[in-house]
């Protein structure tokens, strides 16, 4: 089948430690007792999604947006089902992760780059367009611990994008500096998908998922409880949060 | 294995790039930089030779040059391990967030650490010339082509070993401390301050003394200093000699082979698990 990404009855659970890192001691010590206890993050997820469509991941915070992001991007192994996807993936990084504060913004992009997938040609091709798209000339060969938190997301934006990935995989991170730069990602993110390129992001704002996004998928306790139109599916989730505090507020 | 290797290759790009990444960080804000790296291994062996000639008054001929070719080789040992132990664990935030073949970490830490080791070596080699053309008048003899060799018996066995510490440091923390503790006793344990001729006399027994030499990091740094250096002469205990053995070539290629052999576990071990890093740092 023709899809960007197919996912077969896909359930993922963790191994839930009391301390995450448990030490040898303990290990050694709980051979026999009690066996670790597994959580269910996702159950019997089966979904597809075509090249060139636009995703947007909603649901409650722990309700495994997250965790069916990293299924798709192979960060994740499932426990069972199968996931497929077609084409190269990157993922667009948040703050903290791609980049290294000691590290010029030049020094970071190919880095970012790098940990995509692509080669050293392919960057020294790419690394231009990159950071004419980030308008961070000025500032390229400086550390990016000198940045602001609004020069980074741009940064890394401006790298997820320029690499040219078939799929582009995005974990809460669509407010991108100011308005003017904002619009020029709607742009970039349109263009990107008349290519035929496929784009799955979580949110929590969900003006910007009825913005970007022609589909939405809402998830909730590893579910997915609705799946189509943005409008539709927002309303729908909207509509049980109203409908949750309700309840709440009629029980106090 | 195969289908994990060639992913390996395609990513080589990132591997290279984390190795940069790692030395300049490591420099990027000291004056001397790589020089740090370099004034650790001379001043310690500086200060053992005084030590050893000087306070404890045992007469061993160029006893410096003799240390440094143990030490340099346990350097790198000793830092790609102590290095590996941390290296899954402190890049939590991309595990977390991106696909990547995940022994690009290990390597990396590895393959830094081999860069530091030639250099010194390098320098080594320096001192050696100089020493050499202007106090004995000999060159480097021949069988230092058996460098490369050894270097990259003693890298596999490092890549294995790191796979194993890296790895399992995920689920137990424990093993960082173990290994320091470790590390300490083989310091020791090792060839390094003595020459393996003294552990043959000592042991007074071929077969225990093959054991021996069955460790890898015993075969290896004897085989430095006896490709490196001419045979130790002069050297006496309680007035008896000790006469220099030749390098056991029978010896080495058992610890090469349990090099390789380490390699490969270590980097079946290291895949079977490496997709559950993600969910547990």
């Amino acid at each position: 089948m023709d899809c960007a990404i197919n996912l077969n009855n896909v359930s993922k659970s963790f191994v839930v430690m009391r301390e995450k890192h448990a030490s040898l001691k303990s290990a050694l010590l709980s051979l026999r007792r009690n066996r670790p206890e597994r959580v269910l993050g996702l159950s019997g997820i089966t979904l597809s999604i075509a090249h060139g469509e636009t995703v947007a991941i909603v649901g409650k915070n722990g309700s495994g947006k997250s965790t069916l992001l990293r299924i798709i991007g192979r960060v994740y192994r499932p426990t069972a089902g199968t996931v497929q996807a077609n084409g190269r993936m990157s993922t667009m990084l948040a703050l903290a992760a791609g980049f290294h504060p000691e590290l010029t913004g030049r020094e970071n992009i190919y880095f970012n780059g790098a940990i995509m997938g692509l080669g050293s040609a392919e960057m020294a091709a790419k690394i231009d367009r990159i950071i004419d798209f980030s308008e961070l000339n000025d500032f390229i060969d400086s550390p990016v611990k000198t940045y602001s938190d609004g020069m980074l997301m741009r940064l890394g934006f401006s790298v997820a994008v320029e690499t040219d990935p078939d799929i582009l995989l995005i974990d809460e991170v669509l407010a991108v500096g100011d308005a003017e730069f904002q619009e020029k990602c709607y742009d970039r993110i349109d263009a990107f998908k008349r290519a035929g390129r496929t784009i799955v992001f979580v949110t929590h704002d969900l003006e910007a998922a009825k913005n970007v996004a022609s589909r939405a998928i809402w998830m909730n306790a590893g579910e997915v409880v609705a799946d189509g139109d943005t409008v539709q599916v927002v309303a729908q989730y909207l509509n049980s949060v109203v409908h949750i505090e309700h309840a709440s507020k009629e029980n106090v | 294995m195969v289908n994990e290797l060639r992913e390996l290759f395609r990513y080589r790009y990132l591997l290279s790039q984390l190795v940069a990444r790692d030395i300049k960080v490591r420099y990027k804000n000291s004056f001397l930089g790589f020089f740090w790296s370099l004034a650790n291994p001379l001043l310690q062996v500086a200060t053992m030779t005084v030590v050893i000639k000087y306070v404890m008054l045992l007469e061993i001929p160029n006893y410096s040059a003799y240390l440094l070719v143990g030490y340099l080789p346990w350097m790198f040992f000793q830092m790609a391990l102590l290095d590996s132990s941390q290296v899954v664990l402190s890049h939590r935030d991309l595990l977390r967030k991106v696909y990547f073949p995940r022994e690009v970490l290990p390597l990396s830490v590895v393959a830094a650490n081999l860069i530091h080791y030639v250099l010194a070596l390098v320098v080594f080699f320096a001192y050696l010339l100089f020493y050499r053309l202007f106090l004995h008048g000999a060159p480097i003899r021949i069988t230092v082509l058996w460098l490369p060799v050894l270097m990259a018996l003693q890298t596999a066995l490092v890549i294995g070993l790191a796979f194993f510490i890296s790895c399992l440091n995920v689920f137990y923390e424990d093993v960082k401390y173990l290994l320091t503790v470790l590390l300490n006793v083989f310091f020791y344990l090792t060839p390094i301050m003595y020459p393996a001729e003294l552990v043959y006399a000592k042991l007074n027994s071929p077969l225990l003394y093959r054991l021996y030499l069955l460790l890898p990091m015993n075969a290896l740094t004897d085989a430095y200093r006896k490709t490196l250096l001419p045979p130790i002469s002069g050297l006496t205990i309680k007035e008896t000699p000790i006469h220099s053995l030749p390098l056991d070539y029978g010896a080495l290629a058992a610890a090469g082979a349990l090099c390789v052999i380490i390699a490969v576990t270590g980097y079946a071990f290291f895949n079977a698990r490496k997709w559950v890093f993600a969910e547990r740092v």
